[in-house]
């Protein structure tokens, strides 16, 4: 059995690439669980879904822990905990990963000696955060990866799954998913499946059991307000907004009212941006009247919130 | 409205009530209305929340709120606030709490609960004279389950569930009229882009008594198909196309709060996001854009 786990951003078509491996799959006759995982399914959070495929029926259930193939669509997750890309990464996995970095620094980095394979980053496109067909890129790769998904099974699977998005967007995502398929060409075939788990094998885990208390206390009620400034949504951010101070007007009422996320606090009469909570709508920015904030891309955000920052002081 | 104290945008809420950290989507046009109208109603305020994007707001340990927040199916909101209410008054009647403890009912659902399952429960509401506020954002869709349509959604436009070559083939239910109709203290239709407007309508209704009802058009960068940057110009496209008009019911009047000069064309709103679409491309529905045009230019045939 193939036991594939794709990461991305929200709105970077992950849940729209398993159902397209999946049905891939199918299309090459296997019996297929393809699945994305419910929660904060937001644009910019973290998001996750399975694959599993076989030739015999599948009895597996649930996410998947023991990957064959990881695929990382957006290599910022990477140092996430919540994304938890590592999670059962294993000698026998292959980690395929979209980046501008190789992949000996990615081992070095990870400090592993499993098997990472880079899929570059699409350098015609300036914004980095933006990632067109990004999805279509991971599912081409994988297929070669894998090595018993065809390019016709792949195409079929693509025209399937996007038959309501119109022929300029399956165009779109079919010649990117060959493009990465040609790729990868080096690298086919080496992702191996393994032996479903049997019933048999199953280890029960160690349950803890709760000391049965009051509902006062077992039962999920917060007793104190604000907790959520707790969750430090900053990292859903792929694009960043610097504010020019000496650009600034300190027309607070604009953007501190426009936030969505309530990330745009005002002290005294000047803005400040709360990058633990600042999710990089970009809504201040298309809303300032001195064109005073710019979107730079997350990766390159350190050193440019640190100059505004000692605008600010001044 | 002399008596306001919101007569220019430098009169908003500087500080922000409404914690951070909540997981709605960048750009969320509701999240934005929510922040300013919590700003207005203030802290001695206690949430009544149907299922919807904005549950996801509380979800424990986790809450961005100050005071109070209860969890409802999508049909009981307002039932939900009947029981906070009847609480609250049978606590101060035996003075087990001074006045100063008192708190407003807000119920809180989206455009499924309050255009379709949670609007009997509403119309009851009504009935009793409950003493409440009932937020209703609006993105015209089931947009928590990935936008399949519900009984708000546009003529024409394509969800999950209406996704064939002309859209949703039904037509928004025009939800100010039957609250209205059930003659409330209040209505009014606000929508986040338009925050002065949003801020004197929430600071009314804070001073009355009785059912209140407003309902924020939620720009919905996820369900639209829209960048999330662009969550404020398509709500100010939705006003001055007169798709969205701004309006209040008080006193049985009802008070259109900010006409457009001249309006602009609805083809500029619709254009904006990826649901309308196909009302573009691969050729040019003129028929279906018409006919929008034509309902929104026959609404306002009939504002005086």
């Amino acid at each position: 059995m193939y036991r594939i786990r794709f990461h991305g951003r929200g709105g970077q078509g992950m849940k729209t690439a398993g159902r397209i491996l999946g049905t891939a799959f199918f299309n090459e006759g296997y019996e297929v669980q393809d699945a994305p995982r419910y929660g904060a399914e937001r644009r910019g959070a973290p998001i996750f879904s399975y694959v599993r495929a076989d030739k015999k029926p599948i009895d597996e259930r649930g996410i998947i822990t023991n990957p064959d193939l990881i695929i990382v669509a957006d290599d910022s997750l990477v140092n996430i905990p919540a994304a938890g890309v590592m999670q059962g990464l294993n000698e026998h996995a292959v980690l395929l990963i979209n980046s501008r970095e190789t992949a000996e620094t990615w081992q070095n980095r990870l400090g592993t000696k499993i098997n990472i394979i880079v899929l570059p980053v699409n350098s015609s496109v300036p914004n980095p955060a933006e990632m067109p067909f990004i999805g279509a890129a991971c599912v081409g790769a994988a297929a070669r990866l894998l090595g018993v998904v065809g390019q016709s099974a792949l195409v079929d699977a693509i025209h399937e799954e996007l038959q309501d998005q119109g022929p300029d967007i399956i165009k779109a995502n079919c010649d990117r998913a060959l493009e990465a398929f040609e790729y990868m060409a080096l690298y086919e075939n080496c992702v191996q499946q393994r032996q479903a788990a049997s019933a048999l094998d199953y280890q029960q885990p160690e349950w803890i059991r709760p000391v049965f208390e009051k509902a006062r206390i077992a039962a999920p009620t917060i007793h104190a307000g604000l907790t959520s400034v707790q969750v430090k949504t900053g990292l859903w951010r792929t694009l960043c907004p610097i504010i020019e101070y000496d650009r600034c007007n300190r027309c607070w009422w604009i953007c501190s009212s426009a936030c969505p996320h309530n990330a745009i606090n005002v002290d005294g009469s000047t803005p400040v941006i709360d990058y633990d909570h600042c999710v990089g709508c970009m809504v201040c920015v298309a809303q300032c009247p001195p064109h005073a904030i710019s979107a730079i891309p997350e990766a390159e955000a350190d050193s440019e919130i640190k100059k505004s920052m000692q605008q600010l002081a001044h | 409205m002399n008596d306001t104290h919101f007569k220019r945008m430098k009169d908003l809420p500087s500080t922000h009530l409404l914690g951070t950290g909540t997981p709605m989507c960048a750009g969320c046009g509701g999240l934005q209305a929510i922040n300013d109208i919590y700003d207005i109603l203030g802290e001695k305020t206690v949430f009544i929340n149907a299922a919807g994007c904005m549950t996801l707001l509380s979800v424990y340990p986790f809450t961005p709120f100050r005071g109070s927040w209860l969890y409802t199916a999508m049909a009981s909101a307002p039932a939900g606030a009947q029981g906070v209410r009847d609480a609250l008054d049978i606590l101060l009647e035996k003075k087990k709490i001074g006045q100063e403890e008192n708190l407003t009912a807000v119920v809180l659902t989206g455009d499924g609960s309050a255009y379709g399952m949670g609007l009997s429960a509403t119309s009851a509401a009504i009935d009793r004279n409950l003493d409440f506020i009932y937020i209703c954002y609006d993105n015209e869709g089931y947009g928590n389950t990935g936008q399949q349509y519900s009984s708000a959604t546009p003529h024409g436009a394509r969800t999950s569930t209406s996704s064939g070559s002309m859209g949703y083939p039904g037509f928004k239910k025009d939800l100010f009229s039957i609250w209205a109709a059930h003659k409330p203290t209040y209505v009014a239709t606000v929508i986040g882009a338009e925050p002065l407007d949003l801020a004197r309508k929430i600071e009314k209704a804070a001073q009355l008594k009785g059912p209140r009802f407003i309902i924020t058009l939620s720009p919905c960068p996820t369900g639209w198909g829209f960048d999330p940057q662009e969550t404020m110009q398509i709500g100010k496209l939705a006003v001055k196309s007169g798709v969205w008009p701004l309006k209040e019911y008080i006193d049985g009047k009802i008070i259109h709060t900010k006409v457009p000069k001249i309006r602009m064309s609805v083809e500029d709103y619709l254009a904006t996001q990826f649901r309308f679409a196909h009302l573009f491309k691969p050729e040019r529905n003129t028929r279906l854009i018409d006919e929008i045009q034509g309902r929104v230019d026959e609404y306002w045939d009939h504002v005086s």
